[in-house]
């Protein structure tokens, strides 16, 4: 098992597409980092000159409600990640454990299991959400809001790995390990990992997008809490102010701006990060290599 | 191979695109077959969608109301227009020829109709329809006014064909304001087509037989738009008959979608009255479009609706029973900030329990200026004079930088469009208050209930549905965070319901809404009275959700009940009720809510404004039908 | 075999019927959870726009409220009623538009979403699909790396921004197409082209947003796994023995990777009424997610379990076609 680091340093090395994206990404985690810093609190408004384009005081200009874009970004930032993290994490460790223990056991555990978990699908998660705002009296903040979607949002890539895991059973190099008397546990990490791996980490990115994206339907709607700086509830105040239509086109350009460089950046790290750990690509890899060489 | 799949996503990607571009482009001149443009009037019905537009029974609940319905083709017995009205008197008799008759004890009203009024089917409109409908509706638990009806009325029946009379089962001398169309009122049902109904609940009534100078002549299945067309007899309705033919021959009703569709809309003239806009909507809209104007030529362009938006403050959460600790929210509050953040400065504010629109500055805000400049009041055992009477020339300065000469720059203008004055922003005597009060800051500097627990506030909005009322509720929590009660805007869809049922601190809602053009405070003060008075938990009867409760409001509610609606001695009892609530607090007075309907001069011109206030312009208003008869072609076509 | 077969059948529908069962159980108790209760939610409403509601009244008018919409009863008994009503295809009425059944206003708005949304992501999801494949397997070309950059770049924008963005261009800046609506004013519903023109140009923005949207991901997902799978190796095998770039691209790369892609399209036409909420808003499109929004506005719980309802029947469904399906599409599973 090599070092993080080594893996790091590797693709660096040998993938633009990761190079952007590492650079890109840290350069917004520094960005979130900076709102520690910021010289306003995000829940104060009209702290600076209202509908500034943005310019060399205020970076990204200023909003209809007096708040400097920049700093506002870097809490939205900062807590869109927070939550996008947090419920992929969360749902990422239901889905793991229902997919793998469905997959492997089959029989009665797989048709219990998968019957909740086709249950869970079919919820309709808008609906409910809503539903549950009722409930929690609109005290819903990010964290009881990434519980939720958490709770909601493992079903589907539960039910892809265990596609993935029935799949490995059937392929030959598990019969044939099988026959070699290894155990099954063991086929399992050594042999079947590496192929759920990726998985795993596309489903993350997957989740993270629904999540946030999710977060920014909620805002739009106006069902999120308001008073959290994120990237849905920038636009809902964008859009309450009417900006796009009375030219204050930087108010949404910021977020968008954002959140495009945000997913592609975490994207592109995936399919880099699951291409370097696929052992196929690595065979393919040294295939290249030596094709290249004849 | 490769080519074959392109070919094919090519082609339905083509196929869409011709499919839809060979589609009859929509002609400027005519908006449906046979339905000319420049005939037509363009207007929004802010219910948006109707999800069962099938169904115009506006007796009961379902179908649109604002679709056109209840502004062209139902009629009642009375209006009272919020503004000046058509001839400078907002009181109109419709159906009725005079105002409501009682007798001495208020137990009996008369009712004299018009004559020469027939529906739109030919029949003639009698006082039979009038005691059918007050019995149809009394007998059918679900419908409205059902249960008003049970309680008040005795017996109703008509002595000719047009002279209807109420013997109620108790005095009451507002009766009448059942049948007197605000925003709306108990319409009058035709009696030939209702008698014949099973089940007056489920009965569709379509198509509508209108009593209005419009007949229902198309509209959508999917619910986005109602097209009405001038009756051939126009003139057999209350309102031809007394001003004119009616001068678009077609109406429109439409769901625009959301606020930038509307401005994309007019800006586009498809579009001639935007119910309403965000302020800075309004400012796209005018400066896209040369013809757009709002009730103001300039700034601040909005209708003051009369409804005062207000902090509702639950008298029965700690410590917001106690006056001096509400006077202390009060004096916490920078009214100027909550302009700027929530109408962008074009806010009309009020330091009165009443809303500072139509005639009510004439009544109440200029006799009760000089009683509030010398008011003084005792807070924190001190003598304070807080009423701060320039508190809207610093708004208006503060607006004219970037909105230059549509800002008036005449003290008495600026009065007219953005209100008298407010409270004083006096956070340290709020402060003083609170240390007087046993309360402590700790060490963020936030304060401390006498008994040590930290004090927050929660302040329920409306969210999307009430965008500008949102951007009070921020701004004020901001303001309150600030002088250390850390405040939180939380938007609610249930907002009404939680008041009413008084699971609430605060909110940004209304309690006071009036007629506008009438003096009369008995229509929201009903409900006041202690007898009403309801604890948190049970269901507020009536607008009382702050829970509050006095002796003397007891007594200025019993006396207005006595007396008749028109009675002078109502304006005295209306000042005694403000001053009561200056001095109580109640609830924290904000503004008028201003409405931003947007009208377009492209087509038609003669839209009510604030230098010709003969009717309301907020399209959802049954009232709005006055300006029918009142508008003009402009010849463009 | 046969015997397995069926028996394989039969348990999946078994399990169908249960996720229904469940579904619609957990559908039904949320709303008695909520502190919100529709008797009371009327009456706001009802008093909303009314002069002084004479307080004594109140209380009757709740009593026989509570009686029209059916509330009356413990929970178990509402629940039993409720099971009952939808057996006979009667899911209530509609408390904003009562008396009006739900099912009415399901049926009216159903073939607008239906229309738009299913047409939309069913166009997305091929295009998709097959251009990803291509890009996939073909990802030295340079127009497959463009088409990634592209992509790339348009998938992670919010809907909502794009969907507002087209709006703005090409019904405004450039007014080529409605603001809103389904169909133009005065034009009759019907089999003729008049309506079904109009029909075709106000669907055109809210479509294109969806399939230029729904296109980058389904793109994406297909050309990872493409790649994916040409490096397995049979694909090498069939390399070396000569096979031909396109049989090799429709008999083994395109049929193995669209196994999860399969998967992944019976639950977006499932999700379909969740995204139809926002290009519904959006366009002010008269189906299933414009009512969804004014029935949650309007506090209308007969409805949103209507609209719930369909969208876990559906799912449901589909879900149990692909499971049947799954064994055609891969003999690698076997039979259990």
């Amino acid at each position: 098992m090599r070092s993080f680091f080594g893996i790091l340093k590797d693709l660096l090395s040998r993938d633009g597409r990761f190079r952007f994206a590492f650079i890109a990404l840290s350069a917004l985690i520094l960005f979130s980092l900076a709102s520690y810093w910021s010289p306003h609190s995000p829940r104060f408004s009209f702290v600076v000159p209202p509908n500034m384009r943005p310019n060399l005081d205020y970076w990204f200009g200023t909003n209809s409600r007096g708040q400097d874009l920049f700093w506002m970004m870097t809490f939205a930032t900062r807590n869109s990640l927070a939550f996008g993290l947090m419920t992929a994490a969360l749902s990422r460790v239901i889905s793991i454990f229902v997919g793998l223990t469905s997959g492997y056991k089959g029989g009665l555990y797989d048709r219990v299991l998968m019957a909740i978990n086709d249950s869970f699908i079919v919820l309709p998660v808008l609906p409910i959400l809503i539903l549950l705002n009722f409930i929690l009296r609109g005290q819903m903040n990010l964290f009881t809001l990434s519980l939720t979607m958490a709770f909601f949002g493992w079903a589907f890539d539960a039910r892809l790995m265990r596609s993935q895991v029935l799949s490995l059973k059937e392929r030959e190099f598990t019969n044939n390990a099988i026959f070699s008397g290894m155990k099954m546990h063991k086929i399992t990490l050594k042999e079947h990992l590496p192929f759920v791996m990726p998985i795993v980490f596309s489903t993350w990115i997957n989740n993270m997008m629904w999540a946030m994206g999710m977060e920014v339907t909620l805002s739009v709607l106006g069902l999120s809490n308001i008073n959290i700086a994120t990237i849905g509830t920038t636009i809902y105040w964008a859009n309450q102010h009417q900006a796009l239509i009375s030219g204050v086109w930087w108010w949404l350009g910021a977020p968008v701006a954002i959140s495009v460089l945000l997913f592609l950046s975490m994207y592109l790290t995936v399919i880099s990060l699951n291409q370097h750990l696929d052992p196929r690509t690595r065979l393919q890899r040294i295939r290249e290599a030596t094709t290249d060489g004849t | 191979m490769k080519s074959k799949y392109f070919v094919i996503a090519v082609g339905l990607v083509l196929a869409l695109l011709l499919g839809s571009f060979a589609a009859t482009a929509q002609d400027f001149a005519e908006i449906a077959p046979g339905v000319a443009r420049h005939e037509t009037l363009i207007l929004e019905n802010p219910e948006g969608r109707i999800a069962d537009p099938d169904r115009f029974n506006r007796w009961a609940p379902g179908g649109g109301a604002s679709t056109g319905l209840q502004q062209l083709a139902l009629d009642a017995l009375w209006f009272v227009d919020p503004n000046a009205g058509i001839d400078g008197e907002p009181w109109n008799n419709a159906l009725a020829a005079e105002g409501p008759i009682y007798n001495e004890d208020f137990t009996q009203m008369t009712v004299n109709l018009r004559e020469g009024i027939f529906w739109s089917d030919g029949v003639p409109f009698t006082a039979a329809d009038v005691v059918f409908t007050v019995e149809t509706l009394r007998a059918n638990p679900g419908m409205s006014y059902h249960n008003q009806l049970a309680l008040l009325v005795d017996e109703v029946y008509a002595t000719d064909d047009y002279t209807v009379v109420f013997d109620l089962t108790r005095s009451n001398s507002r009766f009448h304001a059942m049948f007197t169309v605000r925003w709306a009122a108990m319409f009058i049902m035709p009696k030939h087509i209702w008698e014949v109904v099973d089940d007056p609940l489920a009965f569709d009534f379509n198509p509508p037989v209108s009593l209005g100078p419009y007949v229902l002549k198309d509209f959508d299945p999917t619910g986005h738009w109602f097209l009405w067309e001038r009756r051939e007899d126009w003139e057999r309705t209350s309102l031809g008959m007394q001003y004119g033919m009616p001068a678009p021959k077609y109406a429109l009703y439409t769901a625009p979608g959301p606020a930038d569709q509307r401005v994309m809309a007019q800006a586009n003239q498809n579009l001639d009255v935007i119910h309403d806009l965000s302020p800075e909507g309004v400012q796209a809209v005018i400066s896209r479009n040369p013809t757009s104007r709002g009730w103001f030529e300039g700034f601040p362009w909005a209708h003051p609706d009369p409804t005062l938006p207000a902090v509702i403050i639950n008298h029965e959460v700690e410590p917001l029973g106690d006056n001096e600790v509400r006077w202390a929210l009060q004096l916490a509050i920078d009214i100027a900030g909550v302009s700027m953040a929530s109408y962008s400065g074009a806010a009309t504010v009020s330091a009165l329990h009443a809303p500072p629109t139509g005639m009510y500055k004439e009544w109440y805000f200029d006799p009760m200026e000089d009683w509030l400049l010398n008011y003084t009041i005792e807070l924190a055992g001190e003598q304070y004079q807080p009423y701060n009477p320039d508190a809207t020339l610093a708004i208006a300065n503060m607006v004219r930088p970037s909105l230059g000469d549509q800002v008036p720059t005449d003290e008495a203008e600026i009065k007219k469009a953005l209100g008298y004055g407010w409270w004083n922003y006096d956070t340290d005597m709020a402060e003083k208050i609170l240390l007087d009060k046993g309360f402590t800051r700790n060490r963020q500097g936030n304060w401390l209930l006498p008994d040590g627990t930290p004090w927050t506030i929660d302040i329920l909005c409306m969210g999307a549905s009430n965008p500008t009322m949102t951007r009070v509720a921020t701004m004020i929590a901001e303001q309150w965070t600030r002088f250390g009660v850390p405040s939180e805007a939380v938007v609610s869809d249930q907002l009404w319901n939680r008041m009413n049922y008084g699971d609430f601190e605060t909110a940004i809602a209304w309690s006071i809404e009036t007629w506008g053009g009438h003096h009369d405070f008995f229509f929201f003060l009903e409900s006041w009275h202690s007898d009403f008075w309801r604890t948190s938990g049970e269901l507020a009867s009536g607008t009382n959700r702050m829970r509050w409760q006095h002796p003397e409001l007891d007594r200025i509610i019993d006396e207005i009940r006595g007396i008749d609606f028109d009675d002078p001695r109502g304006f005295e009892l209306g000042m005694d009720f403000l001053k009561l609530a200056v001095e109580e607090t109640p609830l924290i007075p904000l503004m008028s809510y201003n409405v931003f309907a947007v009208t377009d001069w492209y087509f038609w011109e003669g839209f009510p404004t604030s230098d010709n206030p003969y009717a309301n312009p907020v399209a959802n208003w049954s009232n709005t039908r006055f300006m029918f008869p009142m508008l003009r072609p402009t010849g463009r076509q | 075999m046969k015997n397995a077969f069926l028996r394989y059948i039969i348990l999946r529908v078994l399990q169908c019927l249960m996720v229904i069962f469940v579904g619609i159980t957990v559908t039904f108790m949320i709303p008695r959870f909520t502190p919100v209760d529709p008797v009371e939610q009327a009456i706001t409403r009802m008093t909303m726009f009314q002069q002084s509601t004479h307080p004594e009244a109140l209380e009757e008018m709740r009593a026989s409220l509570a009686t029209l919409y059916g509330l009356e009863g413990s929970v178990f008994e509402q629940y039993l009623g409720f099971w009952g009503r939808l057996f006979r295809g009667d899911l209530g009425p509609s408390l904003s538009s009562f008396p009006r059944p739900v099912m009415t206003l399901i049926r009216t708005s159903l073939p607008w979403t239906a229309g738009l949304l299913l047409t939309s992501t069913i166009i997305a999801w091929s295009l998709g699909n097959i251009i990803g494949a291509f890009a996939g397997y073909f990802h030295h070309k340079k127009w497959s790396q463009v088409l990634g950059v592209m992509a790339l770049v348009v998938w992670p924008i919010p809907y909502y921004i794009f969907a507002f963005l087209l709006l703005v261009l090409l019904a405004y800046v450039i007014p080529i197409f409605p603001l809103s609506g389904a169909f133009a004013i005065g034009s009759s519903p019907g089999l003729n082209w008049n309506f079904i023109s109009s029909v075709l140009r106000h669907g055109f923005l809210p479509a294109l947003s969806i399939v230029a949207i729904g296109f980058g991901g389904q793109f994406l997902g297909m050309r990872s796994l493409v790649s994916n799978v040409i490096s397995e190796d049979y694909i090498l095998y069939a390399e070396i023995a000569g096979v031909p770039n396109h049989r090799i691209l429709k008999n083994y790369v395109i049929r193995n990777a669209l196994l999860p892609q399969i998967t992944g399209l019976a639950l977006q036409l499932g999700m379909i009424f969740n995204g139809a909420m926002i290009t519904e808003f959006v366009f002010s499109y008269p189906g299933i997610g414009y009512l969804a929004y004014t029935a949650i506005f309007s506090g209308d719980f007969g409805l949103i379990m209507g609209i719930a309802i369909f969208s876990i029947v559906a799912v449901a469904l589909a879900v149990l076609i692909i499971d049947l399906l799954y064994p055609v599409f891969d003999p690698r599973v076997k039979l259990r």
